[in-house]
């Protein structure tokens, strides 16, 4: 079974590998020692101490933070509860009208502002970008992904969920 | 070893009862065919798998003859077909590469067939040729015509072998293969429903004389008919003699359990590269025709189609999508059907899932899907259109793969995180061609749109399409050679990749001059309006789908010419104005929606654009030097750089460089531009909760809310919820008169 290091690990989720290496990833078994190591590249590059149990987004995570399963950014900004939508917990920006849609998406590439608006759910820790939602007026703010993590850990890692130190 | 035969009750005598008996099976046993063990693969896998091998190098190089019988160049150039080895119950075996969408809907066929009684009549007999392009009976759209036969060993049906090929024409309402202003089945073109087209190995004389009167362009039907049926007849023809080789009952036995093994690997590839929970997504579709020319009274109006889809991951590994809360069918012809649905899940697991091991019908046979009665997914009417069904169908499964990717993202398979495919705006003609005669045909370059980024990488440039993992856009030339006009340009759009750390494939434009003809009636399909089809994922945004049209009545290109004044070869990188409008001496006409207005004639121009994909990750992660090559190579414009990327590139004429202190400044600003402009999402929902209240939206808003609460408890439930209205709170119909 297919298995790398760590530096070749974090070199590929960086998109910092060259090609012919990670093609040759993309085309072999899967590593299944992957989780692990993921984990621990993410865990040593955040300036925080609470275990992570899942990413969920490019710099979201769920992690353990005493009795409590919560949303944190890479920045340290914490969302509250997993199984709430952290968007409930982010900035908005709200792109609704024509003008600011131009400033993406100008002239022909525009839509239609009473069609659809662009939402931008901003961190408020770091203000990075952390996701985009396309809708129309009105949609309910979708929530992403709520995870079955003990199914998850005990199910299909075979092991408990980590707990804070 | 000697396989051990599988048996069936002595009461299972005729294809039906062996169809019921396999379901029987699956349902009580949860495995294919009741296989407890994969017998074969344990006990010699050399050869287990060499007659998987052989099976599939069957298919692949009989797809590889039939292109070169075929006279389309969407079969022969883009390679619009597959061909696949079934079970007597009609589950598929073993696959080609192509159109791979077309699999699981031939299964759909066969089966259909059998449970319609046509053991007895029309019988099913050696050297039958059956086809069907009805998308109730199994298959996506009219155009998708499949031929199937069946294997027989001695007395005894042993098997099918299908071949499915894209039509560049069907003979519908408005030119084609993706027949646009279709509303009904009645406007779709010539339909072949599960028909018995031949017998003896030929195809019957009365069926081609069918064709050859009902399309502008019969050759293209005709040649792939024929195509197909040799295909047909080459797999059969080698699937007997491997039956020779290892025997009936080993064959039996061993195409079971390539597809029990199937199944298994797709529930060890859930649980290996995604998380048990709920997904959830949505997408849009807008389809402006209100006033169109051609477009009947009750479909007269336009279309706002809201795709919201939840997808549960169970600890066992099974894969369940539910599309509860999206909109109703409609008289227009982008519905679809089951068939469709089936068709759509199975390829995208095939590129994401399922592409290392036995690509088959075991995959499908692992996964669920609820598509709510009455919804544009499954309509309660077969008499509904279906001729562009991919407008729906494509976004939606780009919004499949896009949860897919958020279970990879956790994994850590960032390498398999894909952002998704997109719509392929469809352009078809027909009218009178450059030779004199009639014609029709489907431009078929739009196989080769832009691909949704990845997790680790920029998305592929105008080389993915979902329904065809084997892009591509054909040659301008080949093109030329069907129809009247020629190619001023093909063209990289600039910016129609979403923007994103990693952005989404570039979309591409073409432009051409019509020549040699005094009537050419364009017709265009599967392109939004209004609404971006797509999406970016983890900051990325969406890519700019929202398609119009540029046409111009005597553009004076030949006088321009010859006056060696400069001609448009592009819609041009201004987003205000195009280079057709500066370019030409006529007058540009910008439609939205389908282009169903005025034929066009020799000295006009039209242009047509093709999608890119979404973008992933905050565009202000995005490396600066990779944005200058963008530039420098035409994929995003210096103004883009700077307002969405924050980076100043310096172009002089032969390179493009970052202007770093700029750039610093710049990206600074648009941080604090973000703050500056954004609120808690609490108080935006207080800010906003009243006009919901009031249902202050477009009118169309308005109908998809009201249609899809009334198809949707559940939808109405988490509306009213998410902005705190009253449990009686509705949207009343809109009045048509």
């Amino acid at each position: 079974m297919a298995s790398y290091d760590k530096t070749e690990i974090a070199d590929l989720i960086d998109g910092s590998m060259p090609w012919p290496s990670t093609r040759a990833i993309m085309s072999a078994h899967k590593d299944d020692d992957r989780f692990d190591k993921y984990l621990s590249i993410l865990q040593e590059r955040v300036p925080w101490h609470h275990p992570i149990l899942l990413p969920i987004g490019e710099h979201l995570y769920i992690v353990q933070s005493g009795e409590n399963r919560i949303v944190k950014c890479d920045c340290g900004h914490e969302f509250g509860s997993y199984q709430d939508n952290w968007k409930n917990q982010a900035l908005i920006r709200v792109r609704g009208d024509r003008e600011s849609i131009a400033e993406i998406y100008p002239g022909r590439y525009t839509c239609d502002p009473e069609w659809m608006e662009l939402r931008e759910f901003i961190c408020p820790g770091c203000v990075t970008l952390l996701e985009v939602e396309a809708a129309p007026p009105g949609f309910p703010i979708v929530f992403d992904f709520l995870p079955d993590l003990e199914g998850f850990y005990e199910d299909w890692l075979g092991k408990s969920l980590p707990q804070e130190a | 070893m000697t396989a051990t035969p599988i048996t069936e009750p002595q009461s299972v005598t005729t294809l039906h009862e062996r169809l019921l008996e396999s379901e029987r099976l699956l349902k009580e046993t949860d495995s294919y065919a009741g296989l407890e063990n994969l017998e074969l693969r344990a006990a010699d896998p050399l050869k287990y798998e060499s007659m998987h091998t052989k099976l599939r190098s069957m298919v692949v190089s009989a797809r590889e003859m039939a292109r070169r019988i075929s006279a389309s160049p969407g079969v022969r150039e883009v390679g619009e077909s597959v061909v696949a080895i079934y079970t007597p119950e009609g589950d598929a075996i073993a696959l080609s590469t192509g159109i791979m969408v077309h699999v699981h809907t031939a299964s759909r066929f066969i089966k259909w067939m059998i449970q319609n009684g046509y053991e007895e009549s029309p019988g099913i007999r050696p050297g039958d040729i059956f086809a069907n392009n009805d998308a109730f009976i199994g298959t996506v759209q009219a155009p998708d015509v499949i031929i199937t036969i069946p294997i027989f060993h001695e007395d005894e049906l042993i098997g099918w072998v299908a071949a499915v090929a894209h039509e560049l024409e069907v003979g519908g309402i408005t030119p084609g293969g993706d027949v646009a202003l279709s509303q009904e089945r009645y406007t779709e073109g010539l339909m072949v429903c599960a028909e018995k087209v031949g017998y003896d190995d030929e195809l019957r004389r009365d069926y081609l004389i069918r064709l050859e009167r009902n399309l502008r362009m019969p050759i293209y039907w005709v040649l792939d008919d024929k195509a197909k049926v040799a295909a047909c007849l080459e797999v059969r023809k080698q699937v007997r003699e491997l039956i020779d080789e290892v025997g009936l009952d080993y064959y039996k036995r061993a195409t079971k359990e390539f597809i029990e093994e199937g199944r298994r690997a797709q529930l060890a590839r859930v649980r290996q590269l995604t998380v048990p929970g709920r997904y959830r997504g949505h997408t849009f579709f807008g389809h402006v025709t209100e006033g169109k020319q051609g477009v009947l009274p009750q479909g007269n109006r336009n279309w706002l189609y809201a795709i919201p889809m939840e997808m549960e991951v169970t600890r066992q590994g099974k894969l369940s999508l539910d599309f509860d809360g999206t909109n109703s069918w409609g008289y227009h012809s982008m519905n679809c059907t089951p068939a469709g649905m089936d068709g759509g899940m199975f390829v995208t697991l095939t590129q994401h899932m399922n592409f290392d091991g036995k690509v088959n019908d075991g995959a499908w046979l692992a996964t669920d899907m609820n598509l709510p009665l009455g919804t544009w997914t499954n309509p309660d009417k077969e008499t509904v259109a279906t001729a562009t069904s991919w407008a729906l169908l494509l976004p939606a499964f780009g919004c499949f793969q896009r949860m897919l990717s958020r279970g990879f993202l956790g994994r850590g398979y960032k390498e398999e995180v894909f952002v998704g495919q997109v719509n392929s705006p469809m352009m078809e003609m027909g009218g009178e061609s450059q030779y004199g005669g009639d014609f029709g045909i489907a431009l078929f370059e739009c196989a080769a749109a832009g691909s949704g980024a990845l997790g680790i990488k920029d998305g592929l440039d105008t080389a993915y399409v979902g329904w065809n993992p084997e892009s591509d856009m054909g040659n301008m030339e080949i093109w030329e050679q069907d129809m009247p006009m020629v190619y001023l340009g093909r063209t990289i759009s600039p910016n129609s990749g979403g923007f994103g750390r990693y952005r989404g494939g570039s979309g591409f434009e073409s432009l051409w001059a019509v020549t040699n003809t005094e009537l050419l009636i364009p017709a265009t399909s599967e392109h939004s309006s209004r609404v971006f089809d797509n999406a970016g994922m983890c900051g990325g945004y969406p890519a700019p789908t929202v398609q119009l049209h540029h046409s111009v009545k005597d553009a004076g290109i030949e006088q321009r010419a010859a006056e060696r004044k400069p001609l448009p070869h592009s819609i041009g990188d201004n987003p205000y104005e195009s280079d057709i409008e500066r370019l030409t001496d006529g007058q540009t006409k910008i439609d939205e929606g389908p282009y169903l207005a005025e034929p066009l004639q020799s000295g006009d121009l039209f242009a047509h654009s093709y999608n890119g994909g979404g973008g992933y990750g905050d565009p202000l992660e995005r490396d600066a030097g990779s944005i200058a090559r963008d530039v420098a190579n035409g994929y995003v414009t210096a103004d883009a750089a700077e307002n969405v990327y924050g980076v100043v590139v310096e172009s002089n004429d032969n390179t493009s460089t970052v202007n770093a202190e700029a750039t610093q400044s710049r990206r600074r600003n648009i941080h604090d531009e973000r703050l500056a402009n954004a609120l808690p999402v609490s108080e935006w929902i207080e800010q906003t909760r009243s006009r919901v209240a009031d249902g202050d939206f477009a009118p169309e808003v308005r109908e998809m809310y009201r249609d899809s609460m009334e198809l949707s408890p559940r939808f109405a439930g988490e509306f009213r919820n998410f902005w705190s209205l009253p449990s009686d709170y509705e949207i009343a119909k809109r009045s048509r008169r």
